[in-house]
């Protein structure tokens, strides 16, 4: 088992945060999340913390070969649960691989909060654990550290990609939605946050 | 804005999320939580969810939620019974 920790700071509000992480996808950078699906959302009529639960399908990368010895299609389904409290300001999203368990397992959670030294940025923390799964146990450290490097890397990318995103968001803010979506489009999004499991 | 994983989905996807990124920035982080998106959605989540039980991804998504559940809105059923019970085609034997 790996960990991974990185926290970064994003110079937009909570509010551009967590409205353009909404509309993350499609992205160049990420083409291989082809689709992202809302299972089920509400708001808790007790707390006001609004859910969300998501499936990504993603192209796998991994060369056919390799998916035939491991027996994975080339499609891979990644599920993100999250909540939102608009009171706190706190954005939780957990996401977990679906397919390929047998080969890897990844754990991820990211939150967005509000950065108490700077109300006009948002503190950005990502966590996840890296398990190499029963196909592949005889080479699991290999793996593990394969993948943590990989990982890295992604979440490196991903949140530049990201920045880009709000930058366009910003400049966006007081324009009609659609705007924002293609701008969201035409540029980057935070690959790591999601998609990092589903591109291993 | 992103597909759906059944292609005829896409479209009443799109204007779901249209509407719910509205409905974000404009009411919710507001404070209006009440909801403006429903039908939108269920009409999506029809769609969907029979996607999903053709691609096999019900189950696997069923046996997710047993390690990490998603709470339900107090108002929905707790459990997500899913049509378990329709055996309708009896298929017509010939030896």
């Amino acid at each position: 088992m790996k960990f991974f920790q990185a926290t970064h700071k994003f110079d937009h509000s909570w509010a551009q945060v967590t409205a353009a992480n909404w509309m993350k996808y499609p992205n160049e950078q990420c083409p291989h999340v082809i689709a992202v699906d809302v299972l089920d959302r509400h708001v808790d009529p007790e707390t006001g913390v609004l859910r969300t639960e998501r499936l990504l399908t993603c192209n796998q990368n991994a060369p056919a070969l390799v998916l035939k010895f491991l027996g994975g299609s080339t499609l891979s389904y990644v599920r993100e649960t999250s909540e939102l409290d608009p009171k706190t300001k706190k954005l939780t999203m957990r996401t977990q691989n679906l397919s390929m368990c047998n080969v890897l397992i990844i754990n991820e959670t990211v939150t967005y909060t509000v950065n108490p030294q700077d109300e006009s940025s948002t503190m950005f923390k990502q966590e996840a654990q890296i398990v190499a799964g029963s196909a592949l146990s005889r080479f699991s450290s290999y793996v593990e550290d394969f993948c943590l490097t990989r990982f890295r890397d992604n979440a490196a990318v991903g949140r530049a990609g990201f920045e880009m995103v709000l930058e366009k968001f910003k400049a966006a803010s007081h324009e009609a939605t659609s705007q924002l979506e293609k701008a969201t489009v035409a540029t980057a999004a935070a690959a790591a946050v999601n998609a990092a499991g589903a591109s291993l | 804005m992103s597909s759906s994983i059944g292609e005829k989905c896409t479209n009443i996807k799109q204007e779901y999320d249209s509407c719910f990124n509205s409905w974000y920035s404009e009411k919710f982080l507001k404070g209006d939580a009440s909801p403006e998106c429903d039908d939108l959605f269920f009409k999506y989540k029809d769609c969907l969810m029979k996607v999903l039980e053709e691609k096999k991804l019900d189950t696997l998504l069923a046996d997710a939620r047993k390690d990490n559940p998603f709470p339900n809105a107090s108002s929905s059923s707790s459990a997500p019974s899913s049509s378990s019970s329709s055996t309708n085609s009896e298929s017509t034997r010939k030896d």
